[in-house]
């Protein structure tokens, strides 16, 4: 391509397309952003939790990060903060700084911006490419998995078993189920409970709301329990102050010691990139599939790094496209990016507005929003509509499995390799039919030939070096340079023992 | 020639084995503010500093679980480093077994009853980042103390028995004439000094809304730069005024166990007397 060309296309895909006006529909899309907001707030906490930062972040995450995803992409994708990235920034920067102090936010903060500026090189290098060999298995296994990984972790908090920090969810069962009654607070299991149970019941009455209900119902019984029991007596652990500014503008910090940190963090950061980038392009790809059929892929990836890159400056951290809240806004008849603008300034206005009933929200009411989710990422009739298939079914259990049990890093890099493993092999059978005119024999090529696929033609042709045979390549869609070279040498072999290998072109070597 | 050399390399040795004696003692227990200055900072020092921070300027540093006009410093003065003013240089005193439960309580436990009690905040879950940091700048202030001894001027003096009881009215009248100018006549506090009582100040569960703790507290360390200018008496009549004063109630029993209990009551003294 042409520099010119390049940059040309470069720039329409950065500035903001605000070409979605003329087909917005402002009641659907304004309701599907007040019910984002409603939805995000007990998330973007968590999710600040997950991240060690004070839940005010989570919120601003959801604010800026949120709103300038959605102004630079041109599709109804919810950004903000996301399980997975938070959960990987944590996990980085707990290596080098102590969770919750000064120099830890520091780091989070400057990590956030290496993530975001290692999505614009991958933009500049036209990186979505590599993520259309996802599978739909594996982005289903991925969802699921996710959903798993939500449950248990919220399981931690639903219990009230907070001082266990163990690895893997089957030892918190085991330990939960051994000394269930040292452990568990009876307080916080009615809590998250009664949030639970009734989130499944309403669902079905109102299947896009029932969560802000469920926060509410939960909200009120743990409150009732913390005001009839006392903070000693029910340890009812609450959610706090949560102090908003408006405009929490900073400059992230760069002493040798970040310097220090970006260079240790290089591969974490191009980890969770990608990782971030991937989940947006799995949700985008969905989206453009059944709804949004002129959504650009490449500028949502330039929407995630300018979205991320901003972030440290608005005092928060990462973030990229929710599965959860993208669906619940669609369902709600969001098409456009207004809803997630509309969205990010609802949160800040729910903020003020509910900041005191905020503080005394009890945390095991949120566990069981997160448990609530988890489930509504666990899509019962996709998964048996996959496992109908062999290699689809394959692909989804290799990919859960590996999520559920070794983390969404390891998880996301397993279901690429398990997609294209899948796609090579499907890509390297060939066909060829030999049938015969007379003397010649004429051999009807169907598939792709290359280094993977071409050897067993190779056997056959070798086999009669004096034969006639007519190779038929019309059907044979792509020919590398292995296939071309094993054609030539196997037309000089029977030049020089007086057989014939004809070619009916098609492909180009 | 010779001698001088002598005396240089002598000279030398000693300054470099002072400069070493005095990177070792460093090395021990830097000062927070070279730990402010430090390029690298490890985990624990990272958190020793987030610590003091928060106990320096707690509405800034742990504002999720402040809840008032206090900072911790306002009662374990000079960021918990004056004997006699409620010091945090007690790690060695915990942790301390209570019989009742057989629960070892830590130093986060009494963290967290401070920020729920004197600072009428949330109570933090143990784990929280902001009370793991206070307890890791415990632990430094206490480097060098004993176990199990406590330091010297621990909590704050008690005072000896004056032989006359607590006189609140006396307290207003002293008061008025040492405190006002720095707490304000309200006791709502001014720029100069914290506040005293009032929503801003802390709750009737805090350990200062306690006579005799109060006034060891002011008797040692107030009215600043004037201390231990009160007459024991004088302290024990304007602590047990500040005691008569309204502030956030207590939270330890729930407002409303409470309040149904007091509803029962009346009931069942009313019933009662319906019986009579
Ligand atoms: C209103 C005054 C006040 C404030 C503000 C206050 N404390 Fe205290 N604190 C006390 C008193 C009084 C005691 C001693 C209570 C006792 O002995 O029962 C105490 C005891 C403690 C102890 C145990 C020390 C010992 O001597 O055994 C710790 C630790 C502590 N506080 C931490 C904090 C922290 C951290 C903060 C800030 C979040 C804070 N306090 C804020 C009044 C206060
Ligand atoms: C010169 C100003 C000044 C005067 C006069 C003064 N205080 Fe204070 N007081 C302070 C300051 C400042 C603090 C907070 C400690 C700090 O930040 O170092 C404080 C803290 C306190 C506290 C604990 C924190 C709180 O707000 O509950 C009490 C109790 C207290 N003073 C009582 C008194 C009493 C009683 C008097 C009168 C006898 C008095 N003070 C006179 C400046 C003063």
């Amino acid at each position: 391509m042409k520099l010119g060309a390049y940059c040309a296309m470069l720039l329409r895909e950065a500035l903001p397309d605000l070409s979605w006006r003329r087909r917005v529909d402002a009641r659907r899309e304004l309701l599907a952003g007040i019910v984002g907001a409603v939805l995000v707030i007990p998330q973007a906490i968590t999710f600040a939790y997950l991240v060690g930062l004070p839940p005010e972040t989570g919120l601003y995450c959801a604010v800026f990060v949120g709103f300038l995803a959605s102004l630079f992409g041109n599709s109804p994708m919810v950004g903000g903060p996301n399980t997975a990235v938070s959960i990987l920034l944590s996990l980085t920067v707990m290596q080098y700084a102590g969770r919750g102090s000064p120099i830890y936010t520091e780091f989070v903060l400057v990590l956030s911006l290496m993530v975001g500026l290692i999505q614009l090189a991958i933009w500049l290098l036209r990186g979505a490419e590599i993520f259309r060999y996802f599978s739909p298995a594996a982005i289903i296994g991925i969802k699921t998995g996710v959903g798993v990984l939500l449950i248990t972790s919220a399981l931690e908090g639903a219990l009230g078993l907070s001082p266990l920090s163990t690895q893997f969810f089957y030892e918190k069962f085991y330990l939960a189920a051994v000394s269930w009654s040292e452990l568990v607070n009876p307080y916080s299991v009615a809590t998250a409970l009664v949030t639970i149970v009734s989130g499944l019941a309403l669902k079905r009455i109102w299947p896009r709301t029932y969560i802000v209900a469920a926060v509410i119902a939960g909200g009120i019984v743990g409150t009732a329990i913390y005001l009839v029991q006392g903070p000693i007596g029910s340890q009812l652990e609450l959610l706090g102050h949560v102090t908003m500014r408006l405009l929490p503008v900073q400059w992230p910090h760069l002493t040798p010691q970040h310097w220090l940190f970006m260079e240790a963090v290089v591969p974490s950061a191009i980890a969770i990139a990608v990782l971030g980038l991937a989940q947006s392009l799995v949700i985008a790809r969905d989206l453009k599939a059944r709804l949004v059929d002129d959504l650009d892929l490449e500028k949502e990836v330039f929407a995630q790094g300018i979205a991320n890159t901003l972030s440290p400056i608005f005092s928060t951290f990462a973030g990229s496209g929710s599965f959860n809240r993208t669906s619940v806004a669609v369902g709600m008849g969001a098409r456009t990016p207004l809803a997630g603008i509309i969205a990010a300034g609802a949160v800040v206005a729910f903020a003020f507005a509910l900041g005191p009933l905020l503080t005394y929200l009890p945390m095991p009411a949120i566990a069981g929003v997160l448990v609530l989710v988890g489930i509504g990422m666990i899509q019962g009739d996709e998964v048996r509509q996959l496992m109908r298939g062999r290699v689809d079914g394959i692909v989804f259990l290799v990919t859960l499995f590996t999520v559920t049990f070794l983390g969404l890093d390891v998880g996301i890099l397993v279901a690429v390799l398990a997609s294209a493993a899948f796609l090579l092999a499907g890509m390297s059978k060939v066909d060829f039919d030999v049938s015969h005119e007379g003397e010649t024999e004429c051999i009807a090529v169907k598939g792709n030939l290359f280094y993977a696929s071409v050897d067993r033609l190779g056997q056959h042709l070798r086999a009669h070096p004096s034969a006639c045979t007519r190779l038929d390549l019309t059907r044979v869609p792509f020919c590398d340079a292995t296939a071309h070279a094993m054609i030539c040498a196997v037309q000089y072999e029977r030049s020089a023992n007086g057989g014939r290998l004809d070619l009916v072109p098609a492909a180009r070597a | 020639m010779r001698a001088d050399i002598m005396r240089t390399t002598i000279v030398t040795t000693l300054a470099i084995a002072a400069l070493l004696a005095s990177a070792a003692a460093m090395a021990a227990r830097p000062a927070i503010d070279e730990l402010k200055s430090r390029v690298v900072l490890d985990d624990y020092e990272a958190n020793v500093l987030f610590g003091y921070n928060i106990v320096m300027e707690t509405n800034k540093y742990a504002a999720r679980y402040a809840g008032n006009g206090l900072n911790c410093t306002s009662c374990h003065l000079k960021g918990g480093t004056q004997p006699d003013g409620f010091p945090l240089n007690v790690a060695g005193v915990y942790p301390k077994w209570r019989s009742k439960n057989g629960v070892r309580n830590g130093i986060e436990l009494r963290i967290r009853d401070c920020f729920l009690y004197s600072l009428n905040g949330v109570m933090p879950p143990p784990e929280a980042p902001e009370v793991q940091a206070v307890a890791a700048y415990i632990h430094y202030l206490s480097e060098g103390e004993v176990i199990g001894k406590p330091p010297a001027g621990w909590g704050v003096p008690t005072l000896p028995d004056t032989g006359a009881d607590p006189n609140p009215p006396r307290g207003a009248t002293v008061y008025a004439r040492s405190c006002t100018p720095c707490h304000g006549k309200d006791g709502r506090g001014t720029a100069a000094a914290p506040p005293l009582w009032g929503p801003d100040s802390y709750n009737a569960g805090a350990g200062l809304n306690n006579v005799q703790r109060a006034a060891g507290f002011i008797w040692a360390n107030m009215p600043v730069g004037n201390e231990r200018s009160l007459t024991h008496q004088e302290a024990l009549d304007v602590a047990a005024f500040l005691h008569l004063q309204l502030r956030p109630f207590d939270p330890r029993e729930g407002g409303l166990k409470k309040l149904a209990e007091r509803v029962y009551h009346r009931i069942s003294t009313w019933m009662g007397k319906a019986e009579r």
